[in-house]
């Protein structure tokens, strides 16, 4: 099955993310081996060489680490991994401010409004 | 590379090659079977005349046809192999137009000669009954004395006269085909076109060179009254003139396919 | 190391006609480049050129450095935009005779390929749909270890499941130092494939760029980009 896929970004951030998704929802494990660059492409149904930079910059962000010959591996390095966590946590809360915004609430109005929402679905 | 071309030129036409030889043998050891062995030549008659002149145009025309198809395999192998969609494929292969070209021309004259070979076949084994060769041998004398030779050698010149222009015509029809396809919204227009204009071209050609050599028919036979040999000659001096004649055209031919094969291919 | 595939003020005319016009593009390994541009923009020229089935006009093109030969033949696998095989014979035919003619092609992987679809290999070739023939063809193709492949059109008038399975043939057979040129006009369908595509109209290139920088530049698809530039 292709990934889904925006049209208007740069691929390999897209496949970047959607791999950091897998390793935060648990596709991939800590310390998991990750399939071949041409496999994930395949999966992915994309160019090998974008699925290629798309780990590389996951490589440089210290998510995933390759070892000459056995393949790449995601980090086992659990504060990296928290910490990317509360990255996207964060630049969800982000963006869901921003949208409020953009509907005329103030970020006050937003927290009440967050607030009530829970409580009334705890009832 | 020409090995392997070859091998699939070859291999192309083969199955209809075969069926349409096996077809003229057939109907002439059935033609020497059922007709010509039962047949008497100790009292001539209208009625044997008559018979024996059919047969052999129906044989005449069965051999022609053959010849026909088989000029027709070769000349459509060279042009659907190479300036179709086949082409596509052919001219993409690891090989040169040059090795295309002999690989076609090689294979063209080994289905000539073959056919050539299978056709005089035929004909020696329907004139070698014995009631046949016995009549020949009765009017031997009178047709040496008319020719000029024995009617043997005669035939064994057309015979040798037709393996020559095998390889000629095939040059020919390349030649046509060719030219045809630098004219890519008509080719085969074009190549028609390129038959005749280049026909034309050589019967003036000859016609001239004839006439410059004194070898045109009537002039030669006024020139030459009374003498017993005069058809013979005349025989032999066309036949040597022709073949030179076919031979500078062929080469001149070859000299235009191979330079048009090289630098000139564009497949629309 | 020289281009795989190098233009060099490349020109073909057709009688009176510009088919291409001075033409300057140079062609990198390992890469999956799109050729695109409207019918009529000088695609099938360009490929047909470089495969030596029609010649220049005017300038150069360089496979490897040499122009279009029997070298240049034997490390190109090219995929014609129509029917281009013999319909008198079977497949197993017409796998032998690649198998003959081309060094770098496997026998192996074309029969495995064939064995998947359930294609039977002593089917002739005028007895297979439009859409398997299609599919033989680009079998033939992608089983030669080539350098350079030229699919000129190869998912033009084929329903999605076959685009799919003949994207994934390509990924799966290429290999990482090849390049291949996918010439189309169905964009949105083989984005995502592509590094790197060049647009071409009237004969003229009017873009040759990565699609990663068309995107962070244009902040949109290549394919929007292509509507916009190629509007009528």
């Amino acid at each position: 099955m292709p990934w889904e896929l925006d049209n208007d970004r740069p691929i390999y951030l897209q496949l970047m993310e959607r791999i950091q998704h897998d390793i935060i929802s648990g596709v991939y494990k800590p310390g998991d081996k990750i399939p071949s660059v041409r496999d994930l492409a395949l999966d992915a149904a994309v160019n090998p060489n974008t699925m290629q930079k798309a780990l590389s910059e996951l490589e440089r962000n210290g998510l995933v680490y390759s070892q000459r010959t056995s393949g790449r591996f995601i980090t086992d390095d659990e504060e990296l991994l928290k910490n990317m966590k509360m990255q996207l946590a964060t630049e969800h809360i982000r963006q869901f401010f921003e949208q409020m915004h953009q509907l005329g609430f103030s970020d006050d109005e937003t927290l009440q409004m967050i607030q009530e929402t829970l409580r009334r679905e705890k009832q | 590379m020409l090995g392997k071309l070859l091998k699939f030129d070859l291999k192309y036409g083969m199955k209809v090659f075969i069926l349409l030889h096996v077809i003229i043998v057939f109907a002439s050891v059935l033609g020497r079977l059922i007709f010509l062995d039962p047949l008497s030549f100790s009292n001539p008659d209208g009625a044997l005349v008559s018979q024996v002149v059919l047969f052999s145009s129906a044989i005449f025309f069965l051999l022609m046809a053959a010849c026909f198809c088989t000029w027709l395999i070769i000349a459509f192998r060279f042009y659907r192999n190479l300036f179709t969609g086949e082409g596509y494929l052919s001219w993409t292969l690891p090989a040169s137009g040059i090795q295309h070209l002999w690989a076609k021309i090689i294979s063209g004259c080994i289905w000539y000669l073959l056919n050539c070979f299978i056709e005089a076949g035929c004909v020696l084994f329907l004139v070698s009954g014995s009631n046949v060769t016995e009549a020949c041998s009765h009017i031997a004398p009178e047709v040496t004395a008319e020719l000029g030779i024995p009617l043997s050698t005669f035939a064994l010149v057309l015979f040798l006269l037709m393996l020559v222009s095998g390889p000629v015509s095939v040059i020919q029809t390349y030649f046509c085909v060719v030219i045809g396809q630098l004219f890519p919204a008509h080719r085969i227009l074009g190549a028609v076109a390129a038959y005749f204009v280049s026909s034309f071209v050589i019967q003036i050609l000859s016609f001239v060179l004839q006439m410059g050599t004194g070898l045109l028919p009537e002039a030669f036979f006024i020139a030459q009254t009374g003498s017993d040999t005069q058809f013979a000659t005349y025989f032999f001096a066309t036949i040597g003139f022709s073949c030179i004649m076919m031979f500078i055209i062929a080469i001149i031919q070859y000299c235009v396919i191979h330079y048009i094969m090289k630098e000139k291919i564009n497949l629309l | 190391m020289k281009p795989i595939l190098e233009c060099r003020g490349l020109t073909k005319k057709y009688g009176s006609t510009f088919a291409l016009y001075n033409l300057n593009i140079a062609l990198e390994r390992g890469q999956i480049i799109g050729l695109l541009g409207p019918n009529g923009s000088g695609k099938t020229t360009l490929i047909k050129l470089a495969n030596g089935l029609l010649r220049p006009s005017g300038g150069q093109i360089l496979i490897n450095g040499s122009e279009p030969g029997v070298e240049t033949k034997k490390i190109v696998s090219y995929l014609p935009d129509r029917n281009y095989l013999g319909k008198h014979m079977r497949v197993d035919e017409i796998m032998a005779y690649y198998n003959t003619f081309y060094d770098n092609f496997s026998l192996e992987r074309a029969s495995g390929m064939l064995d998947a679809l359930s294609i039977d290999p002593r089917a002739r070739l005028s007895s297979l749909s439009k859409g398997t023939l299609e599919k033989v063809q680009l079998i033939l193709v992608m089983s030669r270890e080539a350098d350079l492949y030229i699919l000129d059109e190869p998912i033009g008038g084929v329903d999605p499941a076959a685009r799919d399975y003949i994207l994934h043939t390509i990924l799966t057979n290429y290999n990482e130092n090849a390049t291949v040129l996918i010439s189309t006009h169905l964009i949105s369908d083989i984005e995502n494939v592509l590094d790197h595509v060049i647009f071409l109209k009237s004969g003229q290139l009017v873009l040759n760029a990565s699609v990663d920088e068309i995107r962070t530049q244009h902040r949109k698809s290549v394919d929007a980009l292509f509507r916009e530039v190629f509007k009528c």
